[in-house]
């Protein structure tokens, strides 16, 4: 047994004694049976397809600690995390666990659930049951296993049918360091939005000071028929740390989902991404940004799986690189021979701002049907010379022009955002990173057409 | 105000300027007509900067400098300005956001005072009735979603804000329908004055019914082979480019 599993098989056992007690005991069933296919794989090598770009040894080398303490963390800190006067419903985690004193629920439509898992066995047992496990599974991604032998708390959203919610529920989990401990918070999502539900959650990871702490998430979003779900990450976590999500949305007949994935934070960011269209004439819109800088690396491997005729997705990713950093970018689409009349487009765009970043895109296709459009297009390149000579034929500096092409570049796809104060949201955030990163208040803020 | 002696330029190590000869002196309207790939665009090209473009001969004199040693956005400061033919989209930047980098980059070059936005707007708004533009236009992203119409108009909008002593006004006439084209030419006539001067690129005659030029050159293969007065336009419109080609051969 390799010291990495020896160290996860002692902290399991910990964890079982003093950590796990609050969940039923189907559910400690689930861990064991993860933890002993984590026990038996290991952690992924670049020698793996899937990981082929993306090296997690610097994850898997560090003897990372379930987080067993509830740490605090000021609520100043919490409220710079939004644009002023938000309006939102907002449930909040530090170190993967359930913070009551931030977390602002009180005006949640009829019948509408947000709370945090530990807390939703007693109210919806049934439910998570129905739901918890069955899409992410983890017999093939490491850590998912791992996050699910840890599973503990996560948030829980339960919109019922029919039920519209209008403002944005606010998912937001914080990591905060705990000195001489490399911190993991193993966090397990589960979003549930039945028949002709509709709603639109903000997906937020931060952190609290620089730190080296491990987000290991896993979330599972059910949309029902005919639901509208739309679902807005932004990882903005410390640069020091280490990020993994397997985002897992399973889709029935006419729903319409669309996510979006922001990734400017931590070291090493890997965020799988996979959306089962499981029913006919549904729609499915999955966009994103990452913006790298320093010795970043920032993975997106996305998974779009056709199995119903007659089926749109659309999927665009942008990516803007600094410094030295890294981004990977795999989008697969595979279409069932059923599935005719599918009509997938997938474009992945890239910026490269230095000659030193560096990219790794690839568009992986599998089509067993024979009526179908699918498209995609890749492409890395620097500044375009015509677009910065608009400006400067205007009189703008090219340090400003770089500025305000960049900031274009990424407004392309935030535009992408349905829900308009999760638009804002997103905006700014870019906004005032690109200000940081560019070392200039001298940006413009991002208007839409 | 402009004195272009000897202009050779290519893209690619293809020559595509073969030695212009043009001198344009303020209060004047030029024209260059020229059939497809005749160099005409290279040569706007050229005179803002477009770093594809080598200049492998000759120079360029504006107001007593030399305008091929200068970066693009020093060219704007001196006050050249290129309306393009395809005027660039950029998604999330406001129209008035732009144009007031601009505004005040080239103000901050001759040492004037940077307006501040409520200036700022108040004079936008001013110049926006040259164009008959929507005050909706100060907010939106520049370029985007706008009509071919819309973008020419936007074009002229710029030049009246930035107040350049050269405007150079690249194929502004294509993909506009007449009442575009009788708005975009009004404001070029609008902003005429006696202290700058314009070169109208065109490949068309129609445009020089309502902006009408001092001087018409005809720019065949990289080299102006003909000028003269507003006439030669019609003359070109009646018989096509190929009487100049023929006369070319004869001349041969």
């Amino acid at each position: 047994m390799s010291n990495e599993i020896h160290h996860y098989t002692a902290e399991f056992q910990e964890f079982q004694q003093n950590g796990a007690t609050k969940s039923p005991s189907w559910v400690n069933d689930i861990r064991s049976s993860a933890l002993a296919v984590f026990t038996d794989r290991g952690f992924p090598t670049t020698k793996l397809e899937d990981w082929k770009y993306t090296n997690v040894s610097p994850i898997t080398k560090l003897p990372y600690h379930y987080a067993s303490v509830v740490s605090a963390v000021p609520s100043e800190l919490v409220s710079s995390l939004f644009v002023d006067g938000i309006d939102q419903h907002l449930i909040v985690f530090v170190n993967g666990h359930f913070s009551e004193e931030h977390s602002k629920l009180n005006s949640l439509p009829a019948g509408v659930t947000v709370k945090n898992l530990i807390s939703a066995y007693a109210t919806h047992q049934e439910v998570i049951k129905e739901h918890l496990s069955k899409y992410a599974t983890y017999n093939e991604n490491p850590f998912t296993a791992l996050n699910t032998a840890f599973i503990n708390d996560g948030a829980f959203v339960h919109v019922p049918a029919g039920v519209s919610v209008e403002k944005p529920i606010h998912l937001l989990f914080i990591s905060t360091g705990i000195n001489g401990t490399y911190v993991a918070a193993h966090i397990r999502n589960l979003i549930v939005a039945e028949e002709g539900a509709k709603v639109s959650i903000a997906h937020g990871f931060s952190s609290a000071q620089a730190n080296t702490n491990l987000t290991n998430v896993v979330t599972e979003v059910v949309a029902k028929k005919e639901s509208v779900v739309e679902i807005v990450k932004v990882q903005r976590e410390s640069d020091t740390a280490y990020h993994v999500e397997n985002l897992h949305v399973h889709q029935y007949h006419q729903s319409n989902v669309h996510l979006f994935s922001l990734a400017v934070g931590s070291a090493i960011a890997r965020n799988d991404i996979s959306i089962i269209i499981d029913g006919e004439s549904t729609e499915c819109n999955l966009n994103g940004l990452y913006i790298t800088s320093g010795a970043q690396l920032i993975d997106h491997h996305t998974f779009m799986h056709h199995i119903h005729p007659n089926c749109p997705s659309h999927e665009l990713f942008k990516g803007i690189l600094m410094d030295k950093s890294r981004a990977v970018f795999n989008g697969k689409v595979y279409v069932e021979p059923e599935a005719q009349k599918t009509d997938s487009k997938q474009t992945n765009r890239n910026l490269l701002l230095s000659d030193d970043a560096v990219v790794d895109t690839k568009p992986e296709l599998e089509i067993f049907a024979d009526d179908v459009k699918c498209t995609h297009g890749a492409a890395v390149g620097g500044m375009n010379e015509t677009h910065s000579l608009y400006l400067k034929t205007r009189g703008i500096s090219e340090g400003s022009a770089r500025g305000m092409l960049t900031v274009g570049f990424a407004a392309e796809a935030t535009q992408k955002i349905v829900h308009p104060v999760l638009r804002q949201h997103v905006d700014k955030i870019v906004v005032d990173h690109l200000r940081k990163k560019f070392g200039t208040a001298n940006l413009p803020d991002i208007v839409h057409a | 105000m402009i004195e272009i002696k000897n202009l050779h330029a290519s893209v690619n190590g293809k020559e595509i300027l073969k030695g212009i000869n043009l001198t344009v002196k303020a209060g004047e309207i030029h024209a260059i007509m020229g059939p497809n790939g005749s160099g005409k665009s290279t040569l706007a090209q050229v005179l803002a900067g477009h770093p594809a473009y080598q200049v492998t001969q000759g120079e360029v004199i504006f107001e007593g400098q030399n305008l091929l040693d200068m970066e693009p956005e020093v060219r704007a400061h001196a006050g050249v300005f290129l309306a393009f033919q395809y005027p660039v989209e950029i998604p999330g930047v406001s129209n008035s956001y732009f144009l007031k980098a601009g505004l005040n980059e080239i103000r901050k070059s001759r040492g004037e005072e940077e307006l501040d936005s409520m200036q700022f707007l108040k004079m936008l708004k001013e110049k926006m009735k040259i164009v008959e533009m929507d005050p909706s236009f100060i907010n939106r992203p520049v370029n985007e979603g706008f009509s071919g119409g819309e973008k020419k108009r936007n074009e002229i909008l710029q030049m009246a804000v930035l107040e350049p002593k050269l405007a150079i006004l690249d194929e502004t006439d294509s993909g506009l329908d007449i009442d575009a084209l009788k708005i975009v030419s009004s404001g070029v006539n609008k902003l005429k004055s006696p202290k700058n001067a314009t070169i109208v690129v065109t490949h068309y005659q129609r445009l020089l019914n309502y902006i009408v030029p001092d001087v018409v050159h005809v720019l065949v293969n990289g080299r102006i082979v003909k000028s003269g007065g507003k006439g030669l336009a019609m003359e070109l419109e009646a018989n096509g480019y190929d009487f100049i080609r023929e006369e070319m051969q004869q001349s041969a």
